[in-house]
This record gives structure tokens, sequence and C-alpha cells, in this order.
């Protein structure tokens, strides 16, 4: 049995800053949220993807839709725009973020801390949300003060089916991170999961222009129901209880997303990962796969007619 | 077992599917030494000292490094130790300040940013981001972030590796300002000189394996390579007359003759009765030296390689 001079570290400690389990604890996330909010302020990328690719698609929108002409179709367009930057926040802001910092071995240095992977994907949860907020607050603005939509009436529903999306979304990102052995690897996963859900889910083609075939596929497709809820939310002035499936299997999304990215969580490049792993995208878009295929047992559709379809 | 010991391992192996990266390995480590880990590129240092960070677990035998297991305690061991690793990065936007900060919210111990750059001599490149800073700041950078926690024991691997000359003079001058405040160091290096200037002891790695250990001095003398004493003298020799002197293995004359070349092991003795014999030749000396086997030596002598292989 090896034995080593264990009361050396508190006999010969000198001075320094001492904090309990529970303050060390909250300085930790708090510092993580400092400095992933300095970090993305910092960094051009960030901005064009949350603020400035989303309001370019939404001033295109709303001159294709005549948005000026109908608040109807501004609402339409507003969910598109919401919708992109959704998307564009989880699996590229913390998808391809969190594989950049496996590459570049800045996780590494992480690593030789007693740091968690808990508190580091906690933080980015916080920080997309944080960032991605005032994106909502300023389109609704715009929204209302330019093409006169209507303030949404239940406001608290839309921020928190945006929140609840917004991490599930992230979770799914964070699942690509976790499961791609290298950046490459990961950027074509991002890409298989982000067209899909640009083009099939009502984001930026009107999904009732789509053929009954599409319309199917497009049940299947986690985006769709993000799309699709806030509408409900804003068109149809529908509360959360009004849309639970969608709203449950985006919060089961977010928990196995957010389960399976810590328990897969890896800090150096050179860990790699079984090839059988990318499984567990699956699982992370298993409500969905379900919802979809209820939807097209039952001959429901979770497409509804909107105002092209009228 | 040395009650000393902060460092314990026994009989440590490492596997990598069918690779025996470290094979059955044993040593100590006393507090307040600075304990070098040399060999060459693949030999199994850095996997050794990763085991014992708790960055990796290990396939067999057992360690213990200030009193917690390295594998079932990581966490309570992590917030102790100091770490600075071989390839590490930073956000290229984080400012060294901030970063100081960000990492002393993770231990439960942690000193003041400003002493920490002040003594790292980063004061100025305070608010500097980290994409701007040269390779030498970097590494003061990852230093400082070593020492964030205030640990007794630090972990340095390679610390000086493609660093220039001034830089690596610069990071000597730490690692000995650590050692003068008893703290225990674990460097990794196959930079000679450092292991000879800076390390208590060293242990030899090869293959996985520990091939010799002990003070530089003990290892040096383990040595069967010869010193090597080199004599100039004002006016040419005859390599035809030169005596037999005692324990002199070899002996070249070169150039214009005045170079005289004496391989010995015992050269005290043979430089002694070389001086007698130029004496009592009435030949006047111009330069002297005498080169001991240096850990290098050492080490090919063992291995049958170069360090830098």
């Amino acid at each position: 049995m090896l034995r080593v001079q264990e009361d050396f570290v508190e006999e010969n400690a000198p001075g320094g800053l001492e904090r309990s389990d529970k303050n060390k604890s909250m300085k930790t996330y708090l510092s993580l949220i400092a400095i992933d909010l300095k970090l993305a302020a910092r960094q051009r990328i960030v901005i064009f993807f949350n603020y400035l690719f989303p309001l370019i698609v939404f001033f295109i929108f709303a001159a294709v839709f005549r948005a000026r002409q109908d608040p109807a179709a501004m609402t339409y367009v507003l969910t598109m725009s919401v919708s992109l930057g959704v998307l564009g926040n989880g699996l590229f802001g913390a998808g391809i973020r969190t594989l950049q910092e496996r590459e570049l071995n800045i996780l590494r240095r992480y690593k030789v801390t007693p740091i968690t992977p808990v508190p580091i994907l906690v933080a980015s949860m916080i920080t997309g949300w944080c960032i991605f907020i005032p994106y909502i607050l300023l389109v609704i603005c715009l929204a209302h003060f330019i093409y006169h939509m209507p303030w949404p009436a239940q406001f608290g529903s839309l921020l928190v089916f945006i929140t609840i999306g917004l991490i599930a979304f992230r979770a799914i990102g964070l699942v690509i991170a976790s499961v791609a052995n290298t950046m490459q690897e990961g950027t074509i996963l991002v890409q298989l999961c982000y067209f899909p859900m640009l083009f099939l889910s009502g984001a930026t083609v009107p999904a009732e222009f789509f053929p009954r075939i599409v319309q199917i596929i497009s049940n299947f497709i986690p985006a769709t129901y993000l799309v699709f809820g806030m509408r409900g939310i804003m068109l149809r002035q529908q509360g959360l209880a009004d849309d639970w499936r969608s709203v449950v299997a985006l919060v089961i999304t977010a928990l196995v997303g957010l389960t399976v990215g810590t328990k897969l969580f890896r800090w150096e490049k050179e860990e790699k990962i079984r090839k059988s792993a990318k499984l567990w995208i699956a699982a992370v878009l298993l409500p969905f796969l379900l919802l979809g295929g209820y939807q097209a047992l039952t001959g429901h559709n979770v497409i509804r007619p909107g105002i092209f379809g009228k | 077992m040395n009650a000393e010991a902060i460092i314990a391992v026994e009989a440590l192996r490492k596997s990598y599917d069918k690779v025996e990266a470290v094979k059955g390995i044993d040593f100590q480590v006393r507090a307040g030494e600075v304990f070098g880990i040399l060999g060459p590129n693949g030999a199994g240092k850095t996997t050794t000292v990763e085991i014992l960070e708790g960055l990796r677990p290990r396939s067999g035998g057992e360690a213990r490094v200030l009193g917690y297991d390295p594998e079932r305690q990581k966490q309570q061991l992590k917030d102790r130790i100091g770490v600075c690793l071989q390839a590490t990065n930073l956000p290229a936007k984080i400012r060294a300040q901030e970063a100081l900060d960000l990492f002393g919210s993770f231990y439960s111990r942690s000193i003041s940013s400003e002493k920490l750059l002040k003594r790292l001599q980063l004061w100025e490149k305070r608010n500097a981001y980290y994409e701007t800073l040269s390779g030498g700041q970097k590494q003061r950078l990852a230093l400082a972030l070593s020492l964030v926690n205030d640990p007794q024991l630090l972990f340095l691997d390679e610390p000086t590796t493609g660093l220039d000359p001034q830089i690596r003079l610069e990071i000597h001058g730490l690692i000995e300002e650590l050692k003068a405040e008893v703290r225990t160091v674990v460097l990794t290096t196959h930079y000679i000189e450092e292991a000879e200037r800076l390390c208590d002891r060293v242990a030899i790695m090869d293959e996985g394996r520990i091939v010799a250990m002990g003070t530089p001095r003990e290892l040096q003398q383990k040595s069967r390579e010869q010193s090597r004493i080199q004599i100039v003298t004002a006016t040419p020799l005859d390599p035809n007359q030169l005596p037999q002197w005692p324990d002199a293995m070899q002996t070249t004359v070169d150039g214009d003759g005045r170079s005289l070349t004496v391989y010995s092991a015992r050269p005290a003795r043979t430089l002694f009765e070389i001086m007698k014999w130029l004496d009592q030749k009435g030949m006047q000396l111009e330069d002297v030296h005498l080169k001991k086997p240096t850990l290098e030596d050492v080490f090919v002598e063992l291995t049958g390689k170069k360090l830098r292989d």
C-alpha cells in the first residue's frame, strides 16, 4: 500500500483566498457566463450569425411577402427569422464552437482544473440565451414599428417557447460536437442537420407550398415544431398548453441532449469516440421521430394552413 | 517507503489497445524537490505525468499524489495541483488578466491575478488579447495559470520546448524561485541542460521504463563514459614522445600539434600527471578544459538513442 505525506498541503499552504464549495461553484458559473458573453461580443462571426444574418433575412422576407401591407404576413416573416436565428445559435453557436475549442486544445486547458463539463455546458446555454433574447426583442419592435404588426398577445408564452427551442437546438449542437471526432466530421453533421431544417421546416420556404410527401417528411424535423409552435402562439394566440406535444418534444430533446452532451463530453481531440456513438444524435431526435410517425399514422399534419394556405 | 514522499508510484502501467506506453514503473517524489523525467518523444513521460495529474486512467499498478488516488479522487487532486501542459491554448480574444481570473474561479483557493501577472512580468500585457501575445508571453501566462491556485505541487510538461534561449532562461529562473519556495515540481523535458540545472533528481525513461534514476551527479558518475581533458600548449608537442599517463584511455594531438586531447576514467589523477609532465618538460600551458560525461552521454549509453530522437 502506498503511503505519502498527506498533511503536507494543509501544513505548508501559504496564504491564498479560500472559498467554500458553494461559493466556488457559484463563482465558477458566473465567471464562465461572463467570459462567454465577453468573448461572444468580441467575435464578429457571432454578431453576424446571431444578429446580422437573421436581420437581413427578416428584411428580405418582409419585402418578398409584402409585410407592409399585411401584418399577418409580418408575423410569418418574424417566425422565419427567429427560427433561423435559433437554428444558427444552436447548431453553429453551441456545436461548432465546442468543436473548435476542442480542436484548438482550449478544452484541454480546462481539463487540468477541477471543473466538470456541467458548468461549461450550462454557461454555454445561458450565454446562448443572453445573446439571442435581445435579437427577439429587436425584431418584434421592428415588426411592430415598421410593419405595424400587433404586439404578441401571448408574449410570455412566446419567450418561454423560444427559450425551450433554443435550449433544445443548442443541446442538439452539443451532442453533434460530442460525437464528432474531427472538425470536418462535425461540420458535415451540422450541415446535415441544418439544411433539412432550414428548407423543410417552413423556416425559409412556406411549408403550405410543399407537396404532401414533403409535408409528411417535414413532420419528422424538429425545426418544424419550432416554426409552427411560434406561429400558433403569434397567429392563433395559443398558449403553451395548446401545443403541448411540440413543447414536450422540445423539452425531452433538451434534457436528453444535455445529458448525452455531458456524458460524452470530450476535452481533447485525441480522445476519439466510436463511430456507433453517432447514433446518439438519433436518440436526441427521437421525440420528433416519434411525433412524425404519430402524425403520419393518424393522418394529422403539424403544418396547418397559414396565411399562404388560405 | 519514504515518509516525505508526496508522490508515490508502484508498478504503474498504461496501455493503449495493444501498445504498452508505460511498463510498470516505480518512483517517489519528495516534498520540495524538483524531480525531472527525461526521455525522448514516445518514452512514456507525458503519459506517466498525465496519469499522476488525474487526466488519464492507469491500466495497472498504484499511484498516490498528495494522498489522493489520481484516478478515483481526481477533482480533489486537481484542486490542489498546478499543471502546465505541453500543448494547450486559450480563446484568441481572452485578455491575460481575464484568463487568470476565470481559471482562479475554478479552484477553492486562488491568489490574485495582479500578483501573478506582476510576478510573471505580464502586468503590462494584462489587457492584451491572448492571440497578440508572443510565444514566450503565452508560455509565461500558461505558467501563471498553473500557479493560480497557489499549488504546493506543480507538473510542468516540457515548459520550454520551442522557446528561444532568452525565454528559456527566464523560465528556468522561475522554476528556481518555485524551488526556493519549497514547492515540489515534476518537470518533464528533453533538454539536458534544463535537467542538469534545475532537477534535484532525474528519472530517465525509455520505451515506457525507467532506465536510471538519481541525482544528475549520481547518474553522471554511474557512466562508463570517460571525461575529456583538453590542453593547449604554447609550443607544439611531438605525438611520438607522449608518455602513457595513468588511466588515460585515448590520447591525440590535433592541428598544429599544440592541442592535446586525453580521455580518462579518473580525470583528476590523469590531469595532475599531465601537468607534472608539462612542468618537467618546461612547456608553457595556454589553456585547459575538463569535460565530464553529461546526462546526454548517460542516456545514450543506457538506451543507445539520442534524447531528441
